[in-house]
Protein backbone atom coordinates (compact mmCIF):
# COMPACT_ATOMS: atom_id res chain seq x y z
CA UNK A 1 0.00 0.00 0.00
CA UNK A 2 2.56 2.48 0.78
CA UNK A 3 4.65 1.11 -1.99
CA UNK A 4 2.24 2.53 -4.38
CA UNK A 5 1.53 5.75 -2.76
CA UNK A 6 4.82 6.26 -3.31
CA UNK A 7 4.42 5.06 -6.69
CA UNK A 8 2.08 7.39 -7.38
CA UNK A 9 3.46 10.45 -5.63
CA UNK A 10 6.77 9.67 -7.81
CA UNK A 11 4.79 9.19 -11.51
CA UNK A 12 2.55 12.52 -10.38
CA UNK A 13 5.55 14.03 -9.93
CA UNK A 14 7.43 13.64 -12.60
CA UNK A 15 9.22 15.70 -15.47
CA UNK A 16 6.33 15.32 -17.62
CA UNK A 17 3.68 15.80 -15.04
CA UNK A 18 5.61 18.82 -13.34
CA UNK A 19 5.74 20.27 -17.23
CA UNK A 20 1.77 20.04 -17.28
CA UNK A 21 0.91 21.83 -13.93
CA UNK A 22 3.69 24.49 -14.92
CA UNK A 23 1.42 25.13 -18.58
CA UNK A 24 -1.40 26.26 -16.05
CA UNK A 25 0.40 29.44 -15.81
CA UNK A 26 -0.13 29.87 -19.62
CA UNK A 27 -4.01 29.84 -18.94
CA UNK A 28 -3.73 31.72 -15.79
CA UNK A 29 -1.78 34.70 -17.84
CA UNK A 30 -3.48 34.41 -21.27
CA UNK A 31 -7.03 34.87 -19.25
CA UNK A 32 -5.68 37.59 -16.98
CA UNK A 33 -3.82 39.43 -19.98
CA UNK A 34 -6.66 39.00 -21.80
CA UNK A 35 -9.35 40.84 -19.67
CA UNK A 36 -6.77 43.31 -18.55
CA UNK A 37 -7.21 43.84 -22.70
CA UNK A 38 -11.29 43.26 -22.81
CA UNK A 39 -11.71 45.82 -20.76
CA UNK A 40 -9.23 48.21 -22.26
CA UNK A 41 -10.99 47.28 -25.02
CA UNK A 42 -14.16 47.72 -23.84
CA UNK A 43 -13.68 51.20 -22.75
CA UNK A 44 -12.86 52.54 -25.45
CA UNK A 45 -15.60 51.03 -27.40
CA UNK A 46 -17.97 52.27 -25.17
CA UNK A 47 -16.60 55.78 -24.82
CA UNK A 48 -16.76 55.94 -29.32
CA UNK A 49 -19.92 54.62 -29.17
CA UNK A 50 -21.08 57.53 -26.97
CA UNK A 51 -19.03 59.85 -29.07
CA UNK A 52 -20.50 62.75 -30.26
CA UNK A 53 -18.68 62.41 -33.43
CA UNK A 54 -20.85 60.05 -35.90
CA UNK A 55 -17.14 58.70 -36.98
CA UNK A 56 -16.20 57.28 -34.13
CA UNK A 57 -20.05 56.11 -32.86
CA UNK A 58 -19.55 54.44 -36.36
CA UNK A 59 -16.08 52.64 -35.73
CA UNK A 60 -17.59 51.60 -31.82
CA UNK A 61 -20.76 50.14 -32.83
CA UNK A 62 -18.88 48.52 -35.96
CA UNK A 63 -16.42 46.78 -33.62
CA UNK A 64 -18.68 45.67 -31.34
CA UNK A 65 -21.07 44.14 -33.98
CA UNK A 66 -19.14 42.62 -36.51
CA UNK A 67 -16.17 40.87 -33.36
CA UNK A 68 -19.51 39.86 -31.62
CA UNK A 69 -19.94 37.67 -34.09
CA UNK A 70 -16.83 36.46 -35.46
CA UNK A 71 -16.77 32.97 -33.46
CA UNK A 72 -13.64 32.94 -31.27
CA UNK A 73 -11.80 30.22 -32.25
CA UNK A 74 -11.58 31.73 -35.79
CA UNK A 75 -11.08 34.69 -34.31
CA UNK A 76 -8.19 32.66 -32.52
CA UNK A 77 -6.59 31.63 -35.35
CA UNK A 78 -7.08 34.23 -37.82
CA UNK A 79 -5.62 37.30 -35.52
CA UNK A 80 -2.22 35.79 -35.06
CA UNK A 81 -1.83 34.83 -38.73
CA UNK A 82 -2.96 37.63 -40.01
CA UNK A 83 -0.45 39.63 -37.71
CA UNK A 84 2.50 37.16 -38.09
CA UNK A 85 2.50 37.69 -41.90
CA UNK A 86 1.70 41.32 -41.52
CA UNK A 87 5.05 41.35 -39.58
CA UNK A 88 6.70 39.19 -42.06
CA UNK A 89 5.65 41.53 -44.72
CA UNK A 90 6.85 44.89 -43.25
CA UNK A 91 9.78 43.36 -42.47
CA UNK A 92 10.48 41.65 -46.11
CA UNK A 93 10.48 44.79 -47.57
CA UNK A 94 13.47 46.26 -45.69
CA UNK A 95 15.15 43.43 -45.50
CA UNK A 96 14.49 40.94 -48.63
CA UNK A 97 17.20 41.11 -51.42
CA UNK A 98 16.46 40.45 -55.11
CA UNK A 99 18.49 37.49 -54.66
CA UNK A 100 16.75 36.15 -51.61
CA UNK A 101 13.41 36.31 -52.67
CA UNK A 102 14.61 34.17 -55.57
CA UNK A 103 15.97 32.08 -53.37
CA UNK A 104 12.75 31.13 -51.68
CA UNK A 105 10.89 27.94 -52.50
CA UNK A 106 8.32 28.63 -50.21
CA UNK A 107 5.49 30.46 -51.47
CA UNK A 108 5.31 32.56 -47.65
CA UNK A 109 7.49 34.38 -46.50
CA UNK A 110 8.68 36.83 -49.25
CA UNK A 111 12.64 35.89 -48.15
CA UNK A 112 14.10 33.68 -45.47
CA UNK A 113 15.37 36.88 -44.10
CA UNK A 114 11.30 37.66 -43.20
CA UNK A 115 10.58 34.59 -41.00
CA UNK A 116 9.46 35.49 -37.94
CA UNK A 117 9.76 32.24 -35.41
CA UNK A 118 6.70 32.44 -32.76
CA UNK A 119 7.23 30.74 -29.81
CA UNK A 120 5.32 30.10 -27.18
CA UNK A 121 5.74 33.74 -25.73
CA UNK A 122 4.80 35.36 -28.86
CA UNK A 123 2.00 33.28 -29.21
CA UNK A 124 0.88 33.66 -25.81
CA UNK A 125 0.36 37.35 -25.88
CA UNK A 126 -1.01 37.38 -29.58
CA UNK A 127 -3.95 34.82 -27.75
CA UNK A 128 -4.03 37.41 -25.34
CA UNK A 129 -4.40 40.24 -27.84
CA UNK A 130 -7.73 37.94 -29.22
CA UNK A 131 -8.96 37.44 -26.43
CA UNK A 132 -8.98 40.71 -25.52
CA UNK A 133 -10.05 42.29 -29.04
CA UNK A 134 -12.99 39.20 -29.14
CA UNK A 135 -14.47 39.59 -25.41
CA UNK A 136 -13.61 43.78 -25.46
CA UNK A 137 -16.61 43.69 -28.31
CA UNK A 138 -18.94 42.22 -25.28
CA UNK A 139 -17.34 44.21 -23.09
CA UNK A 140 -18.01 47.91 -25.15
CA UNK A 141 -21.87 46.79 -24.89
CA UNK A 142 -21.91 45.67 -21.09
CA UNK A 143 -20.13 49.09 -20.90
CA UNK A 144 -22.16 50.86 -23.21
CA UNK A 145 -25.03 49.87 -21.58
CA UNK A 146 -23.90 50.57 -18.14
CA UNK A 147 -22.88 54.05 -19.03
CA UNK A 148 -26.39 54.88 -19.99
CA UNK A 149 -27.70 53.63 -16.44
CA UNK A 150 -25.83 56.06 -14.65
CA UNK A 151 -28.73 58.66 -13.43
CA UNK A 152 -28.27 61.74 -15.78
CA UNK A 153 -28.76 63.51 -12.69
CA UNK A 154 -25.09 62.55 -11.59
CA UNK A 155 -24.00 63.85 -14.79
CA UNK A 156 -25.58 66.78 -14.59
CA UNK A 157 -24.88 67.72 -11.14
CA UNK A 158 -20.68 67.05 -12.18
CA UNK A 159 -21.39 70.01 -14.67
CA UNK A 160 -23.11 72.15 -13.07
CA UNK A 161 -20.10 71.81 -10.46
CA UNK A 162 -18.02 73.54 -13.56
CA UNK A 163 -16.03 70.03 -14.49
CA UNK A 164 -14.70 69.54 -18.01
CA UNK A 165 -15.95 66.97 -20.40
CA UNK A 166 -13.10 64.86 -19.91
CA UNK A 167 -13.32 65.29 -16.18
CA UNK A 168 -17.42 64.35 -15.73
CA UNK A 169 -15.96 61.48 -18.20
CA UNK A 170 -13.43 59.99 -15.73
CA UNK A 171 -14.47 61.22 -12.70
CA UNK A 172 -18.04 60.39 -12.62
CA UNK A 173 -19.26 58.91 -15.10
CA UNK A 174 -16.87 56.03 -15.69
CA UNK A 175 -16.72 55.62 -11.82
CA UNK A 176 -20.14 55.06 -11.09
CA UNK A 177 -20.34 53.16 -14.50
CA UNK A 178 -18.73 50.23 -12.76
CA UNK A 179 -21.74 49.30 -10.54
CA UNK A 180 -23.98 49.01 -13.17
CA UNK A 181 -21.56 47.08 -15.63
CA UNK A 182 -19.80 44.48 -13.24
CA UNK A 183 -22.33 41.82 -13.55
CA UNK A 184 -22.03 41.54 -16.96
CA UNK A 185 -18.57 42.19 -17.41
CA UNK A 186 -18.33 38.70 -15.02
CA UNK A 187 -20.13 37.21 -17.34
CA UNK A 188 -17.31 38.42 -20.04
CA UNK A 189 -14.78 37.29 -17.75
CA UNK A 190 -16.02 33.88 -17.26
CA UNK A 191 -16.23 33.53 -21.06
CA UNK A 192 -12.64 34.32 -21.50
CA UNK A 193 -11.73 32.10 -18.76
CA UNK A 194 -13.45 29.05 -20.93
CA UNK A 195 -11.57 30.78 -23.92
CA UNK A 196 -8.04 29.91 -22.59
CA UNK A 197 -8.92 26.29 -23.13
CA UNK A 198 -8.03 27.07 -26.85
CA UNK A 199 -4.50 28.32 -26.32
CA UNK A 200 -3.25 24.69 -27.52
CA UNK A 201 -4.44 25.52 -31.24
CA UNK A 202 -1.54 28.19 -31.23
CA UNK A 203 1.15 25.74 -30.27
CA UNK A 204 1.21 26.60 -27.23
CA UNK A 205 1.68 23.45 -24.72
CA UNK A 206 -1.05 24.54 -22.56
CA UNK A 207 -3.15 22.45 -20.04
CA UNK A 208 -5.52 21.02 -22.39
CA UNK A 209 -2.49 19.64 -24.85
CA UNK A 210 -0.74 18.21 -22.23
CA UNK A 211 -3.81 16.34 -20.48
CA UNK A 212 -4.09 14.60 -24.27
CA UNK A 213 -0.56 13.68 -24.15
CA UNK A 214 -0.25 12.07 -20.72
CA UNK A 215 -3.29 10.71 -21.04
CA UNK A 216 -3.35 8.95 -24.27
CA UNK A 217 -2.46 5.44 -24.00
CA UNK A 218 0.84 4.25 -23.63
CA UNK A 219 1.80 0.25 -24.52
CA UNK A 220 5.78 0.91 -24.61
CA UNK A 221 7.56 0.40 -21.04
CA UNK A 222 10.70 2.57 -22.96
CA UNK A 223 8.10 5.88 -22.90
CA UNK A 224 7.52 5.18 -19.42
CA UNK A 225 4.53 3.85 -17.66
CA UNK A 226 1.97 1.63 -19.43
CA UNK A 227 -1.36 2.21 -19.80
CA UNK A 228 -4.65 2.70 -21.35
CA UNK A 229 -6.33 5.65 -22.23
CA UNK A 230 -6.57 7.91 -18.94
CA UNK A 231 -7.73 11.05 -20.59
CA UNK A 232 -11.04 11.32 -19.09
CA UNK A 233 -9.16 11.13 -15.85
CA UNK A 234 -6.88 14.35 -16.44
CA UNK A 235 -9.84 16.06 -18.33
CA UNK A 236 -11.33 15.40 -14.96
CA UNK A 237 -8.61 17.92 -13.37
CA UNK A 238 -9.15 20.28 -15.90
CA UNK A 239 -13.22 20.45 -14.72
CA UNK A 240 -12.06 20.78 -11.20
CA UNK A 241 -9.41 23.60 -12.08
CA UNK A 242 -12.30 25.83 -13.81
CA UNK A 243 -14.73 25.28 -11.71
CA UNK A 244 -12.29 26.47 -8.90
CA UNK A 245 -11.55 29.76 -11.28
CA UNK A 246 -15.03 30.23 -11.33
CA UNK A 247 -15.79 29.72 -7.38
CA UNK A 248 -12.57 32.16 -7.12
CA UNK A 249 -14.35 34.78 -9.97
CA UNK A 250 -17.36 35.12 -8.17
CA UNK A 251 -15.86 35.50 -4.57
CA UNK A 252 -13.68 38.50 -6.28
CA UNK A 253 -16.63 40.13 -8.73
CA UNK A 254 -18.18 40.24 -5.03
CA UNK A 255 -15.44 41.98 -3.36
CA UNK A 256 -15.32 44.36 -6.55
CA UNK A 257 -19.27 44.90 -6.25
CA UNK A 258 -18.96 46.01 -2.93
CA UNK A 259 -15.89 48.20 -3.70
CA UNK A 260 -17.22 49.80 -6.78
CA UNK A 261 -21.09 49.89 -4.84
CA UNK A 262 -19.79 51.97 -2.23
CA UNK A 263 -22.32 54.72 -1.69
CA UNK A 264 -24.60 53.84 -4.63
CA UNK A 265 -25.02 50.61 -4.04
CA UNK A 266 -28.16 51.15 -1.91
CA UNK A 267 -29.34 53.02 -4.47
CA UNK A 268 -29.58 50.28 -7.55
CA UNK A 269 -32.32 47.94 -7.59
CA UNK A 270 -31.32 44.08 -7.00
CA UNK B 1 -6.02 52.41 -28.31
CA UNK B 2 -5.92 49.51 -30.67
CA UNK B 3 -3.22 50.97 -32.87
CA UNK B 4 -1.46 51.54 -29.91
CA UNK B 5 -1.28 48.02 -28.24
CA UNK B 6 -0.64 46.84 -32.09
CA UNK B 7 2.57 48.88 -32.05
CA UNK B 8 3.91 47.75 -28.89
CA UNK B 9 3.37 44.02 -29.66
CA UNK B 10 5.05 44.59 -33.09
CA UNK B 11 7.95 46.71 -31.31
CA UNK B 12 8.22 43.50 -28.92
CA UNK B 13 7.94 41.24 -31.58
CA UNK B 14 11.03 42.64 -33.48
CA UNK B 15 13.08 43.46 -30.62
CA UNK B 16 13.30 39.68 -29.54
CA UNK B 17 16.48 37.98 -31.32
CA UNK B 18 13.99 35.53 -33.24
CA UNK B 19 15.56 36.23 -36.68
CA UNK B 20 19.19 34.83 -35.44
CA UNK B 21 20.16 31.37 -36.81
CA UNK B 22 22.94 30.04 -35.09
CA UNK B 23 22.66 26.52 -34.98
CA UNK B 24 20.64 23.58 -36.88
CA UNK B 25 16.70 23.19 -35.14
CA UNK B 26 15.21 19.96 -35.56
CA UNK B 27 11.55 19.82 -35.37
CA UNK B 28 10.13 16.01 -34.27
CA UNK B 29 6.39 15.21 -33.63
CA UNK B 30 6.94 13.81 -30.22
CA UNK B 31 4.01 11.50 -29.90
CA UNK B 32 5.01 8.73 -32.23
CA UNK B 33 7.15 6.03 -29.96
CA UNK B 34 9.86 5.05 -30.41
CA UNK B 35 10.49 7.00 -33.41
CA UNK B 36 10.29 10.47 -31.28
CA UNK B 37 8.24 10.75 -27.86
CA UNK B 38 8.16 12.95 -24.69
CA UNK B 39 10.30 11.29 -21.66
CA UNK B 40 8.58 11.07 -18.38
CA UNK B 41 11.28 14.28 -17.74
CA UNK B 42 9.27 15.81 -20.46
CA UNK B 43 12.00 15.88 -23.20
CA UNK B 44 11.95 14.56 -26.74
CA UNK B 45 13.45 11.40 -26.61
CA UNK B 46 13.79 7.78 -28.79
CA UNK B 47 15.63 6.73 -31.74
CA UNK B 48 15.50 9.50 -34.21
CA UNK B 49 16.38 12.02 -31.29
CA UNK B 50 19.28 9.68 -30.30
CA UNK B 51 20.17 9.62 -34.14
CA UNK B 52 19.96 12.84 -34.92
CA UNK B 53 21.99 13.52 -31.61
CA UNK B 54 24.49 11.51 -33.27
CA UNK B 55 24.22 12.96 -36.67
CA UNK B 56 25.01 16.07 -35.31
CA UNK B 57 28.10 15.15 -33.30
CA UNK B 58 29.61 13.59 -35.92
CA UNK B 59 29.13 16.47 -38.64
CA UNK B 60 30.40 19.13 -35.57
CA UNK B 61 26.87 20.95 -35.51
CA UNK B 62 25.16 22.25 -32.81
CA UNK B 63 21.26 21.08 -32.38
CA UNK B 64 18.39 21.72 -31.20
CA UNK B 65 14.55 20.21 -30.70
CA UNK B 66 11.84 21.43 -31.51
CA UNK B 67 8.04 20.03 -31.06
CA UNK B 68 5.64 20.60 -33.70
CA UNK B 69 2.41 19.04 -34.73
CA UNK B 70 2.55 16.58 -37.27
CA UNK B 71 0.28 18.66 -39.83
CA UNK B 72 1.90 21.81 -39.80
CA UNK B 73 5.30 20.27 -39.89
CA UNK B 74 6.02 20.38 -43.18
CA UNK B 75 5.11 23.94 -44.34
CA UNK B 76 6.60 25.66 -41.15
CA UNK B 77 9.83 23.58 -42.24
CA UNK B 78 9.37 25.92 -45.37
CA UNK B 79 9.01 29.03 -43.87
CA UNK B 80 12.18 28.50 -42.27
CA UNK B 81 11.03 27.87 -38.31
CA UNK B 82 13.86 25.10 -38.20
CA UNK B 83 16.03 23.52 -40.71
CA UNK B 84 15.28 19.46 -40.42
CA UNK B 85 12.54 17.80 -39.78
CA UNK B 86 13.43 14.32 -38.23
CA UNK B 87 9.74 12.61 -37.38
CA UNK B 88 9.47 9.55 -39.24
CA UNK B 89 8.19 10.71 -42.10
CA UNK B 90 8.66 8.50 -44.88
CA UNK B 91 10.16 9.53 -48.36
CA UNK B 92 8.05 9.69 -51.02
CA UNK B 93 7.59 10.90 -54.62
CA UNK B 94 4.67 13.50 -53.50
CA UNK B 95 6.68 15.05 -50.73
CA UNK B 96 10.03 15.19 -52.41
CA UNK B 97 8.39 17.89 -54.90
CA UNK B 98 7.90 20.24 -51.61
CA UNK B 99 11.12 19.40 -49.61
CA UNK B 100 13.98 17.22 -50.06
CA UNK B 101 15.31 14.47 -48.05
CA UNK B 102 18.69 13.42 -46.54
CA UNK B 103 19.31 8.90 -47.16
CA UNK B 104 17.15 7.30 -45.46
CA UNK B 105 18.10 6.03 -42.14
CA UNK B 106 15.40 3.85 -41.93
CA UNK B 107 14.91 0.97 -44.46
CA UNK B 108 11.40 1.03 -46.31
CA UNK B 109 9.07 -0.41 -43.93
CA UNK B 110 5.88 -2.43 -44.46
CA UNK B 111 2.56 -0.56 -43.09
CA UNK B 112 0.32 -2.94 -41.38
CA UNK B 113 -3.53 -3.24 -40.15
CA UNK B 114 -4.26 -3.86 -36.53
CA UNK B 115 -7.67 -4.43 -34.65
CA UNK B 116 -8.92 -5.53 -31.41
CA UNK B 117 -8.29 -9.42 -30.63
CA UNK B 118 -11.21 -11.29 -32.24
CA UNK B 119 -12.58 -8.81 -35.06
CA UNK B 120 -13.44 -10.45 -37.83
CA UNK B 121 -12.29 -8.61 -40.78
CA UNK B 122 -12.46 -9.41 -44.73
CA UNK B 123 -9.62 -8.04 -45.94
CA UNK B 124 -10.33 -9.61 -49.51
CA UNK B 125 -13.52 -6.86 -49.40
CA UNK B 126 -13.58 -5.02 -46.78
CA UNK B 127 -16.63 -2.60 -46.97
CA UNK B 128 -18.21 -0.26 -44.04
CA UNK B 129 -15.28 -0.32 -41.61
CA UNK B 130 -14.06 2.39 -39.96
CA UNK B 131 -10.57 2.65 -40.59
CA UNK B 132 -8.10 5.12 -38.66
CA UNK B 133 -5.38 7.17 -40.05
CA UNK B 134 -2.86 9.37 -38.99
CA UNK B 135 -3.32 12.73 -41.36
CA UNK B 136 -0.80 13.48 -43.42
CA UNK B 137 0.65 10.08 -43.60
CA UNK B 138 1.53 7.99 -46.63
CA UNK B 139 -0.92 5.82 -44.65
CA UNK B 140 -3.47 8.13 -45.29
CA UNK B 141 -3.16 8.85 -49.07
CA UNK B 142 -3.07 4.71 -49.27
CA UNK B 143 -6.60 4.26 -47.28
CA UNK B 144 -8.33 7.14 -48.99
CA UNK B 145 -7.49 6.05 -52.45
CA UNK B 146 -7.96 2.08 -51.66
CA UNK B 147 -10.27 1.85 -49.51
CA UNK B 148 -11.94 5.17 -49.43
CA UNK B 149 -15.41 4.38 -51.50
CA UNK B 150 -16.50 1.48 -48.95
CA UNK B 151 -15.35 2.50 -45.84
CA UNK B 152 -14.91 5.15 -43.93
CA UNK B 153 -11.53 6.41 -43.08
CA UNK B 154 -10.70 8.50 -40.03
CA UNK B 155 -7.85 10.70 -40.00
CA UNK B 156 -6.31 11.73 -36.15
CA UNK B 157 -3.52 14.47 -35.31
CA UNK B 158 -1.74 11.74 -33.71
CA UNK B 159 -0.82 8.05 -33.90
CA UNK B 160 -1.75 8.00 -30.08
CA UNK B 161 -5.28 9.23 -30.56
CA UNK B 162 -5.90 6.72 -33.25
CA UNK B 163 -4.74 4.03 -31.05
CA UNK B 164 -6.97 5.19 -27.99
CA UNK B 165 -10.06 5.42 -30.54
CA UNK B 166 -8.94 1.56 -31.40
CA UNK B 167 -9.35 0.53 -28.00
CA UNK B 168 -12.22 2.50 -27.43
CA UNK B 169 -13.81 0.68 -29.89
CA UNK B 170 -14.91 3.17 -32.16
CA UNK B 171 -12.91 2.30 -35.16
CA UNK B 172 -12.53 -1.39 -36.56
CA UNK B 173 -8.58 -0.88 -37.76
CA UNK B 174 -5.69 1.25 -37.74
CA UNK B 175 -3.24 1.25 -41.07
CA UNK B 176 0.18 2.65 -39.81
CA UNK B 177 3.93 1.95 -40.00
CA UNK B 178 5.00 -1.49 -39.36
CA UNK B 179 7.89 -0.42 -36.65
CA UNK B 180 5.53 1.75 -35.05
CA UNK B 181 2.53 -1.04 -34.24
CA UNK B 182 4.70 -3.91 -33.42
CA UNK B 183 5.46 -2.77 -29.99
CA UNK B 184 2.23 -1.61 -29.54
CA UNK B 185 1.15 -5.12 -30.51
CA UNK B 186 3.22 -6.85 -28.32
CA UNK B 187 2.65 -4.87 -25.28
CA UNK B 188 -1.13 -5.24 -25.60
CA UNK B 189 -0.61 -8.71 -24.58
CA UNK B 190 -3.32 -9.70 -27.33
CA UNK B 191 -5.39 -7.19 -26.72
CA UNK B 192 -4.48 -5.85 -30.23
CA UNK B 193 -3.14 -8.02 -33.04
CA UNK B 194 -2.19 -7.63 -36.80
CA UNK B 195 -4.67 -8.43 -39.54
CA UNK B 196 -4.85 -8.56 -43.27
CA UNK B 197 -1.98 -8.27 -45.50
CA UNK B 198 1.22 -6.14 -45.18
CA UNK B 199 1.70 -3.12 -47.74
CA UNK B 200 4.35 -1.61 -48.94
CA UNK B 201 4.47 2.22 -49.09
CA UNK B 202 7.35 4.28 -49.26
CA UNK B 203 10.81 4.65 -49.70
CA UNK B 204 11.92 4.31 -46.05
CA UNK B 205 12.10 6.96 -43.34
CA UNK B 206 14.65 10.23 -43.63
CA UNK B 207 15.31 13.57 -42.27
CA UNK B 208 13.28 16.50 -44.27
CA UNK B 209 15.28 19.21 -45.50
CA UNK B 210 14.45 22.56 -47.32
CA UNK B 211 15.45 22.15 -51.29
CA UNK B 212 17.62 24.77 -51.04
CA UNK B 213 19.57 23.96 -48.17
CA UNK B 214 22.34 21.86 -50.34
CA UNK B 215 24.95 22.53 -48.00
CA UNK B 216 23.21 21.30 -44.99
CA UNK B 217 22.04 18.15 -47.03
CA UNK B 218 25.92 16.87 -47.72
CA UNK B 219 26.66 17.61 -44.12
CA UNK B 220 23.40 15.45 -42.73
CA UNK B 221 24.40 12.57 -45.42
CA UNK B 222 27.93 12.40 -45.04
CA UNK B 223 27.62 12.39 -41.35
CA UNK B 224 24.88 9.64 -41.64
CA UNK B 225 26.71 7.22 -44.47
CA UNK B 226 29.56 7.53 -42.02
CA UNK B 227 27.45 6.41 -38.90
CA UNK B 228 25.65 3.92 -41.27
CA UNK B 229 29.05 2.30 -41.91
CA UNK B 230 30.91 1.94 -38.48
CA UNK B 231 27.12 0.00 -37.07
CA UNK B 232 25.89 3.26 -34.85
CA UNK B 233 22.80 3.07 -36.63
CA UNK B 234 22.16 -0.03 -36.81
CA UNK B 235 22.76 -0.17 -33.28
CA UNK B 236 19.91 2.71 -32.69
CA UNK B 237 17.82 0.89 -34.53
CA UNK B 238 18.31 -2.63 -32.75
CA UNK B 239 18.00 -0.81 -28.99
CA UNK B 240 14.39 1.33 -29.62
CA UNK B 241 12.88 -1.58 -31.96
CA UNK B 242 13.43 -4.45 -30.16
CA UNK B 243 16.28 -6.54 -31.93
CA UNK B 244 15.51 -5.65 -35.58
CA UNK B 245 18.32 -5.46 -38.25
CA UNK B 246 20.90 -5.00 -38.85
CA UNK B 247 19.60 -3.01 -42.12
CA UNK B 248 22.90 -1.35 -43.17
CA UNK B 249 25.89 -2.85 -41.99
CA UNK B 250 28.37 -3.51 -45.20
Amino acid sequence: MSEDLAFWAGYITNGKHLTWYASFQFTVYAALLGGALAVVFGLTGATLKNSRFVGFRLIGSTYSSIVRGVPDVLFFLFFPLAFEQGVEWLVSTQVCSVESIAAQTAPWPPCREANWFLGTTEYLLLASVSLGLVYGAFATNVIHGAMRAVPAGQLEAARAYGMSAAQVLWRVHIRQMWVYALPGLSNVWMLIVKATSLLSLLQIADIVLWADRLGAPNFLPTVGLVHDDWRWRYYLVLFVFYILVTWLSERAFEALMRRTGRGILSEVPA
Amino acid sequence: MKKMMLAAAAILALGTPAFAQDSVRIATEGAYAPWNFLNDAGEPAGFEIALGNAICETAGLTCEWIINDWDSIIPNLLAGNYDLIMAGMSITDERLETIDFSDNYFPPDPSRFVAAAGANLDFAALSGARVGVQGGTIQAAYAEENLGGANTVVTFTTADQAMADLAAGNLDTILADGAYLDPVVTASNGSIEFVGEEVMIGNGVGAGIRKEDTALKAKIDEALASLKADGTVDALIAEWFDGMGPFFAE
